[in-house]
C-alpha cells in the first residue's frame, strides 16, 4: 500500500507541476480566428501511437468485439455493460465527495448496493427506482479542483487522454475499493477495457471513414466529451459559425 | 410599466410563436430524415442523392463552410476560389453526413425541447434504434424563408467543431492556403 501511494502522490505531483505549462495557447491561427488550441507538444508520438493503436484494434481487439457482439444477445450484452459500471459506483462516491456533492456520492453508493443486491449489477434496478447514474472520475474531480488538462496524449492500447485525465485514471487504479478487493485486478481492467470498446464500436467505425484526418477528429471528439462533463449549459455555448446569406 | 409589459408579452408570444414554428419544421424533416437513413436499399448513388436532397434543402452550406476556414481566408480568397471551395465542401458535406447516419437504422426521432439562444434555435431530440438511443440537438436558424440547419450535435460531439479542428489542421499546415484544402477534403 505503501508503494501505491507513492506512486499516487508522484502522479499528483507531476499532474500539478505542470499546471503552468498546461494551459491552452490562445493564439492567433492562419485562418485568422483566436481559438484555444488544444495543448499537443507531442503530437509526431501520439500520432505513431494511435497508428499502433489503431493495428493492434483491427489484428486483435476489433475481431473479438465483432464477435462478442454477433455472438452475445442484447440482454447479455447490456448486462454485461451494467456488471462493469456498477463496480465503478464505489469509486464515482469517492469522487464525488472530493468534489463536495454528498448527495451524488450517497447516490452512488446506493445504487451500487440496490444493483448488487438485486442482480450481480447486471440490472440497473436503481434506475427505476428513482436514482440515475451520474458519471464522474477522477480525472474530473482533478478539472473541478482548478488542474488545467495538460497536454494531450494517446495511451498505448487505452486510447485519447490527457495528462490530468490519465493520472486521474491511474489513481482511480490503485485507489478503487472493488479492484483492491479481487483477487486478480488485472482481469477486470481489461474486462472493463474490452468492455468499453464494445460501447464505442460503432462510433470508431464512423471515425474510420468520416474524416479527412482521423488524429485530430479523435482529438476534438475526446475534448468535446470531456468539456460537456465539466460545463454547464456545453451545447448552448458550442461555438457556431457567422450566418451569411444563403 | 403596462407599456413594457405590453412589449414583453409580445415579445415572448412572438418567440413561442418561432419556436413552435420550428417544432413543425423539424417534426417533417427529421421524418425525412429517418426515412432515408432508413430507406438505403437502393444504390449507392441514389442513395447519396436522397442525402443531396436533403442537405441542400435544409443546411446553411455556405455559412457552415465559411465558418470552417474563417473569416480572413473568406475576405482574401477570389470569388472563383470561394465558388469552387462551396462545391467541393457541399459534396464533403454530403459523403461525411452519408457515412455517419447511412449505417444506421434509427426507429424514431422524439422532439424534445426548442431552446433559443442569440436567435439560434437549438432542438434537442432523441434519436433511437431498437438496441440504444441518443441525443441528437440540431442548431437552426430562421432565414426569413426557411429554417436552416447550421450544427447537428450528436450525443456531446458537434459536427462544426470537430470539422473546424479538422480544417484549422490542414489549414495551418499548409500556410492558410485555401487551394491545399480544397484539394485534401477532396479525397474523401
Amino acid at each position: 500500500m505503501q508503494k501505491h501511494l507513492k506512486v499516487i502522490l508522484l502522479i499528483i505531483s507531476v499532474t500539478f507541476l505542470q499546471i503552468p505549462l498546461s494551459y491552452s495557447n490562445e493564439e492567433e491561427t492562419v485562418s485568422g480566428i483566436s481559438y484555444d488550441e488544444i495543448y499537443d507538444p507531442i503530437e509526431p508520438i501520439n500520432r505513431a501511437i494511435l497508428n499502433f493503436n489503431f493495428f493492434i484494434d483491427d489484428i486483435a481487439i476489433r475481431p473479438i468485439v465483432k464477435t462478442y457482439k454477433f455472438i452475445a444477445p442484447e440482454p447479455v450484452e447490456k448486462g454485461v455493460s451494467n456488471f462493469f459500471s456498477n463496480l465503478k459506483e464505489p469509486i464515482r462516491s469517492v469522487s464525488f465527495i472530493f468534489q463536495g456533492e454528498f448527495y451524488k456520492s450517497l447516490n452512488s453508493l446506493g445504487r451500487f448496493t440496490i444493483n448488487t443486491i438485486t442482480s450481480i449489477g447486471t440490472i440497473d434496478v436503481a434506475s427505476r427506482v428513482g436514482m440515475e447514474k451520474n458519471e464522474t472520475d477522477f480525472g474530473i474531480t482533478l478539472a473541478k479542483g482548478g488542474v488545467s488538462s495538460g497536454p494531450y496524449i494517446i495511451v498505448p492500447i487505452i486510447g485519447p487522454s490527457n495528462l490530468r485525465d490519465f493520472s486521474g485514471d491511474v489513481v482511480e487504479y490503485f485507489v478503487d475499493p472493488i479492484s483492491n478487493s479481487v483477487p486478480n485486478r488485472g482481469y477486470v481492467a481489461i474486462g472493463n477495457g474490452l468492455n468499453e470498446r464494445v460501447e464505442v464500436d460503432d462510433q470508431l467505425d464512423k471515425v474510420r471513414g468520416a474524416s479527412s484526418d482521423r488524429y485530430e477528429m479523435i482529438k476534438s471528439i475526446y475534448y468535446q466529451n470531456r468539456n460537456a462533463q465539466l460545463e454547464e449549459e456545453y451545447i448552448q455555448n458550442l461555438p457556431v459559425p457567422k450566418i451569411y446569406i444563403e | 410599466m403596462r407599456t413594457l409589459l405590453i412589449l414583453f408579452s409580445i415579445i415572448f408570444s412572438f418567440s413561442n410563436l418561432q419556436a413552435s414554428e420550428v417544432s413543425e419544421w423539424f417534426k417533417k424533416e427529421s421524418n425525412q430524415f429517418l426515412e432515408i437513413i432508413n430507406n438505403n436499399e437502393g444504390t449507392e448513388n441514389e442513395n447519396y442523392e436522397n442525402y443531396k436532397y436533403f442537405i441542400n434543402k435544409n443546411f446553411a452550406i455556405k455559412s457552415i463552410a465559411y465558418g470552417l476556414i474563417g473569416e480572413n481566408i473568406v475576405n482574401k480568397s477570389s470569388k472563383n476560389e470561394l465558388s469552387l471551395y462551396l462545391d467541393v465542401f457541399t459534396d464533403y458535406l454530403i459523403k461525411t453526413i452519408y457515412k455517419l447516419a447511412n449505417s444506421n437504422s434509427s426507429s424514431s426521432i422524439i422532439l424534445k425541447d426548442v431552446d433559443i439562444k442569440d436567435n439560434i434555435f437549438i432542438v434537442k431530440s432523441i434519436i433511437s434504434d431498437k438496441k440504444s438511443s441518443a441525443n441528437l440537438y440540431w442548431k437552426v436558424i430562421d432565414t426569413g424563408s426557411s429554417f436552416k440547419i447550421i450544427d447537428v450535435i450528436v450525443e456531446n460531439t458537434s459536427y462544426f467543431v470537430t470539422k473546424k479542428s479538422e480544417f484549422n489542421k490542414i489549414l495551418r499546415k499548409n500556410r492558410g492556403s485555401l487551394e491545399a484544402l480544397i484539394i485534401e477534403i477532396q479525397k474523401i
